[in-house]
């Protein structure tokens, strides 16, 4: 114990680990808190637990073979991340996508966010002690699990966008299940809005509680749905559009406070968002090919360098890619959302209480094993 | 545009340097500008005073060669911008992260990957890797490499 404190003129501080094993810190997190009583004086977050190294196996594989990896960077995203790669890949190789193609991407994407925003929606309130909305937003998650498992076979880990489309066609059962999906959900964003976004305990412990300001979030490169809660609707789908997202009616939520509480309303808004665009996307899904003939097994793209970047449901995310001519990259580096919004916090944690600061960490929305790569 | 105004204020500031321009928007970016070791604290300047995020830092290494690639984007469609630097294997660039203070985090990351020590940056200890790591692994001399060219292999 005594090693744990220092005592410097009239302060005692005191050094808390806080995880890496925490259940609060969703992913293996280390944060070293020095207290002063219930306050943090200091946060400094120790990273890199989950490191696999995906950007060096990115550099000795082909294109194709690091498909597989690109799910497993952020778990919760993984459809997205999937779709980033391919993105990029097609961009550098030239290779053109039909329409077919680009809406199934889009619905599945954003079925993959929305999945993504429940599971953090659930798992934030049980952090903050309720129990039930866990359940309920867990029941919704599994129905967007059952959909993108009949498309793709797994119910996490999708590798489903291959270099030119996707790797299996939608069918009637698919549109009936998201259909039945998107009128479930219709009900049940009036039960959340009663039972959590207006619960006066939850508003309690959120409401001004780890305010990012705009500045703050400029320096740290903080992205996503944590810059729209300061007032900025920067979202990637808007400012470069890619696939078809142009084309689709929807909102950029964004809140004006930067607080926890502004972070959820714009996490929550967004699913409803997301909701629109796949019933547009659905509405519209053209009838042809899913798959560009004549895609060599071999990718080899010209000499060059491509940054592609989407917006995955932390934030922005890229690829950076720099080819040599041969099959596989010979640079390959992933811009994660998640490491900005995980880096601002060593100016956001210091003079609040600790029990703020799990609802600061939830409210985030960090994926460690994205940051970690 | 904000993205113009730094554009003049870049090549106001670096009129040696050369400025290239995508229009095909393949690489993602508006234009990247080759700057300098001892430049890129100005640009960083230029780019902070004109509103704009650091999205990312990374490294390419080469046979003859480092070279930093800055990525700056702002909150405006179409907007992103990169800074790039040829930085010898021997050398040591000045770090920037007290003008962007997220750079911290992306310099130790790079320092983790490639070994290349920011001058102003405290803060070098591996960040992703373990903290008695002594190698670099995104360099092409560690591990399983696909190939270790120059420069100008690629680009020319």
């Amino acid at each position: 114990m005594d090693e744990l404190e220092k005592i410097e003129g009239n302060e005692r501080v005191y050094s808390l680990n806080l995880g890496p094993q925490h259940p609060s810190t969703h992913g293996v997190l280390r944060i070293l808190l020095d207290l002063d009583g219930e306050y943090i004086v200091k946060a400094d977050p120790v990273i890199g637990y989950g490191h696999r190294g995906h950007e060096k196996m990115g550099e000795n594989r082909q294109y194709k073979q690091f498909l597989p990896n690109t799910s497993r960077m952020d778990y919760l995203s993984g459809m997205l991340y999937n779709h980033g790669f391919v993105l990029a890949v097609e961009k550098l190789a030239g290779i053109k996508v039909p329409e077919r193609a680009k809406y199934i991407r889009v619905i599945a994407s954003e079925l993959n966010r929305i999945s993504s925003h429940l599971l953090w929606f659930g798992t934030y309130l049980l952090d903050l002690g309720g129990i039930t909305p866990f359940l309920y937003a867990f029941d919704d998650r599994e129905q967007i699990l059952d959909i993108l498992d009949a498309i793709s076979g797994s119910r996490l880990t999708y590798s489903y966008c291959r270099f030119g489309g996707v790797s299996r066609d939608v069918d009637m059962k698919f549109i009936e299940m998201t259909r039945a999906f998107l009128k479930r959900m219709e009900a049940r964003w009036v039960d959340y809005e009663d039972l959590v976004t207006k619960n006066v305990i939850f508003i309690h412990r959120t409401r001004d509680v780890g305010v990012i300001s705009l500045e703050l979030a400029r320096q740290y490169g903080v992205t996503g749905p944590n810059l729209r809660a300061c007032g900025v609707a920067f979202d990637v789908r808007r400012s470069e559009p890619y696939e078809v997202y142009d084309r689709f009616d929807f909102e950029i939520p964004t809140g004006s406070k930067g607080d926890a509480l502004d972070r959820y309303v714009v996490r929550f808004r967004e699913m409803q968002q997301s909701c629109r665009i796949i019933d547009q996307a659905l509405e519209h899904l053209p009838e042809g090919e899913i798959m560009t003939p004549k895609v060599p097994q071999k990718l080899s793209p010209p000499k060059g360098e491509v940054y592609t970047a989407f917006e995955s449901a932390r934030g922005l995310t890229a690829y950076y890619l720099v080819s040599d001519g041969s099959p596989g990259p010979y640079r390959c580096h992933i811009r994660v959302p998640s490491f900005g919004n995980l880096n601002v916090l060593n100016d956001v944690l210091p003079g609040t209480l600790v029990a703020d600061a799990i609802a600061i960490l939830g409210s985030v929305d960090l994926v460690i094993p994205e940051i970690d790569r | 545009m904000k993205i113009n105004d730094i554009e003049a204020r870049m090549h106001s500031k670096f009129p040696e340097s050369p400025l290239n321009r995508d229009d095909t928007g393949g690489t993602g970016v508006q234009w990247s500008i080759a700057v300098p070791i001892s430049g890129i604290r100005d640009a960083a300047t230029e780019f902070d005073a004109a509103g704009f995020f650091l999205e990312s830092i990374t490294a390419l290494d080469f046979e003859d060669t480092f070279e930093l690639v800055y990525h700056f984007n702002c909150y405006e469609p179409g907007s992103r911008a990169s800074v790039r630097m040829l930085c010898g294997h021997d050398e040591v660039p000045p770090s920037i992260c007290d003008i962007f203070r997220g750079a911290v985090w992306l310099e130790r990351e790079v320092h983790d990957f490639f070994g290349i020590k920011f001058s102003g940056n405290a803060d070098m200890r591996p960040l992703l890797l373990p903290e008695d790591a002594d190698y670099h692994p995104l360099r092409k001399t560690f591990g399983k490499v696909g190939a270790y060219h120059k420069r100008e292999v690629i680009y020319g």
